[in-house]
């Protein structure tokens, strides 16, 4: 583990625990450490009333859902939840559980008798924390409900503050880095259809745009870039180069920044694809646009579409802190304008404002 | 961009029965063959989309790892155990492209990705590579991005992938999958040299698959460094890149691994330079005599003779990072 001292925090790596039952009860007493994680999504859940009742049915079921392992650490013991297998191991309180479980609880920032829960990708990333907070089950599963619905392309619970939609794409980021990160996330969707169109016939596909379901017909060569502009009028999508060097294209595919100019139309079927025209809920902007205008990253505007989206995948992925690092994630896009100073600085703007 | 075939197969059978055709071609995260295509340097009958298999796992195997022909760039340089155990592949791959293509780009296509001669990529002049027997442009050409070691009077194009350097570096194996028929080919005799047939660049037949990428235990963790070097930060070809990892013990050098990106015509591994670090300390000293040795018989044109010494260079350079110089 580092020697830092600051408190585990969204986009740190994450805190690496190896917790010990009471040996003398025997048995199945095993310790439980983050390791048996390693590879796969997780949470870390500091809910110190927590009893395993009905809510521990619906939370796993949810888990079980996104493919993720649960820790809970409580007063009354420690349980793991492996969705996979079923298999849920708890530890018993020992004054050596608890002397570990108060180290673990400083090192993420959580108080003595305080709740959090924190989210941590398949790359071990810390994707989403909360600390402190309510009551467990309200929070994790507001988090998990909020993360699947993204997933599933439904809109946001109606009635949100912009800082609840800040939070909110990031526990959307944390879902789909959960999927990625789990690698079974694809398999949950319904594969695509299998196809087999010859040479200069047209092809009927269902894309799903900005969470509708969008059918058309297309010839295989064209790219999903030119069916968004030229046959769904889907026009905030810029074509630059139409050779993935400029990243005018940009849109999230799964949740991920992609060229749609390299992306064949017929080969997004199955996707979940936003373009910069999803973004906005009503007349409420997403806080990546809102800071591209506050900031005034843009000259010409002809770039910036482009920008929002890798801006808004950088913020999902929460890697990118400093700013080298939004730099080096941002290099996809080109400004002829040389905007790059503002654009910098609003990206930096949305990420502490969805931190915050 | 010419019309095409488009064939999404159910399954990997049925891919494979589908690119067996002659002029087929498997289509991946499509940010090499989209681009060509659309230039029309590359111009296949069929296509047949492989971006939707079940074949992105990343898992343990053994001691080692074993990576899905379709993991995407972005997942596999993430991957915890990729971070922990294969650092190397993990800043090789961030070293690549944008992270657009990083999303896109998958192992499978990584490993079969084209060079970035800009006359293969003009339909309008003559290439050995694009066209057999048409000539090379580069050979009287701008020859700044091209290739000194690997070389042949048919072909001095780059191989452009940062992935494969370190891959070689790590004694990758790709396997594949054909009518019946599944191979482990270890990735030094993945790539070929141009010779005098730079159409071909690897050991695939027609219709074989690439389904996974093994990489064994690697004792090169703990010093393992990719340096490239290239005309500007982010997002561009290498000039000269370097994948070297060294495993010392009682102050020597126990083993070594040097690979170069950016000078030669496939992924280069330089045994010479491995054995001259093998048995000396960790020193600047030993990193140049590595690095001398490795540029064996280079063949640099009017425009790249920079890259012999560049190339010496970021060997050296990646040693010291490895070893943990400042």
């Amino acid at each position: 583990m580092s020697p830092v001292e600051t408190p585990i925090a969204v986009g740190m790596a994450a805190p690496i625990f190896v917790l010990h039952g009471d040996d003398r009860r025997g048995g199945d007493q095993r310790p439980l450490s983050s390791s048996e994680a390693r590879g796969r999504p997780w949470v870390l859940a500091f809910a110190r009333r927590w009893t395993p009742g009905r809510d521990a049915e619906a939370i796993r079921a949810q888990l079980r859902g996104l493919g993720a392992i649960l820790f809970i650490v409580s007063d009354t013991g420690v349980w793991s939840f492996r969705p996979d297998d079923d298999i849920e191991l708890s530890l018993g309180p020992s004054r050596r559980l608890r002397r570990e479980i108060a180290a673990l609880a400083a090192r993420c920032g959580v108080g003595a008798r305080d709740d959090g829960v924190f989210v941590i990708d398949g790359d071990g990333i810390v994707q989403f924390a909360l600390a402190p907070s309510g009551e467990l089950s309200a929070t994790l599963a507001g988090a998990l409900d909020a993360a699947g619905r993204e997933l599933l392309g439904l809109p946001p619970r109606p009635g949100i503050t912009r800082r609840e939609w800040a939070v909110m794409s990031m526990v959307a980021g944390f879902g789909v880095a959960l999927f990625a990160g789990c690698g079974g996330g694809a398999a949950q969707r319904p594969a695509p259809p299998a196809v087999a169109a010859k040479a200069g016939s047209e092809i009927d596909i269902l894309l799903r745009i900005n969470g509708q379901d969008r059918r058309l017909r297309v010839d295989a060569r064209v790219s999903l870039l030119d069916a968004l502009r030229e046959q769904l009028a889907l026009t905030g999508t810029r074509k630059g180069c139409d050779h993935g060097q400029c990243g005018a294209c940009t849109v999230l595919r799964d949740g991920r920044a992609v060229n749609a100019c390299l992306t064949l139309a017929v080969s997004a079927e199955g996707a979940e694809i936003t373009t910069i025209e999803g973004l906005a809920r009503g007349d409420a902007l997403h806080p990546v646009q809102a800071a591209f205008i506050s900031h005034d990253a843009f000259q010409c505007g002809y770039c910036t579409s482009g920008q929002v989206m890798s801006a808004v995948a950088l913020l999902g992925e929460g890697r990118a802190k400093t700013d080298d690092e939004v730099r080096q994630q941002m290099s996809g896009n080109i400004c002829r304008c040389g905007a790059y100073p503002n654009i910098i600085a609003a990206i930096q703007a949305a990420r502490k404002g969805a931190q915050s | 961009m010419k019309p095409f075939t488009y064939v999404r197969p159910a399954d990997a059978k049925a891919a494979i029965a589908a690119a067996g055709a002659s002029g087929a071609s498997f289509l991946a995260g499509g940010t090499t063959l989209v681009d060509l295509m659309r230039l029309e340097v590359m111009s296949p009958s069929a296509l047949v989309d492989v971006g939707h298999l079940p074949l992105s796992q990343i898992e343990r195997r053994g001691d080692g790892i074993r990576i899905g022909a379709m993991a995407r760039n972005s997942d596999v340089a993430t991957h915890a155990l990729v971070v922990e155990r294969y650092p190397l592949l993990a800043q090789a791959l961030l070293a690549g492209a944008s992270q657009q293509v990083r999303n896109m780009a998958t192992v499978g296509g990584n490993l079969l990705q084209r060079t970035r001669c800009p006359y293969f990529r003009d339909p309008a002049v003559p290439c050995n590579k694009r066209a057999p027997g048409t000539g090379c442009s580069a050979l009287d050409g701008y020859t700044r991005s091209h290739a000194i070691l690997g070389t042949s009077s048919s072909c001095i194009a780059t191989h452009p992938s940062d992935m494969c350097v370190a891959l070689v570096a790590l004694d990758a194996v790709v396997h594949t999958r054909s009518g019946g028929r599944d191979r482990a080919i270890p990735i030094g005799e993945f790539h070929t040299l141009p010779g005098d047939h730079p159409e071909v660049e690897n050991a695939l037949e027609q219709g074989e698959l690439v389904t996974h990428v093994e990489l064994p235990a690697s004792p090169f963790a703990a010093h393992a460094r990719y340096v490239k070097v290239r005309d500007r930060a982010a997002f561009a070809f290498a000039l000269a890149a370097a994948a070297v990892g060294l495993d010392v013990a009682d102050g020597r050098i126990r083993a070594a691994r040097v690979a170069l990106g950016g000078v030669a015509t496939k992924p280069w591994r330089s045994l010479e330079a491995e054995q001259a670090l093998v048995g000396q300390p960790p020193s600047r000293a030993s990193f140049e005599r590595a690095a001398a040795a490795a540029i064996v018989d280079p063949k640099p044109r009017r425009d790249n003779a920079f890259k012999v010494g560049l190339a010496k260079n970021t060997i050296v350079r990646a040693l010291e990072l490895a070893w943990g110089a400042p």
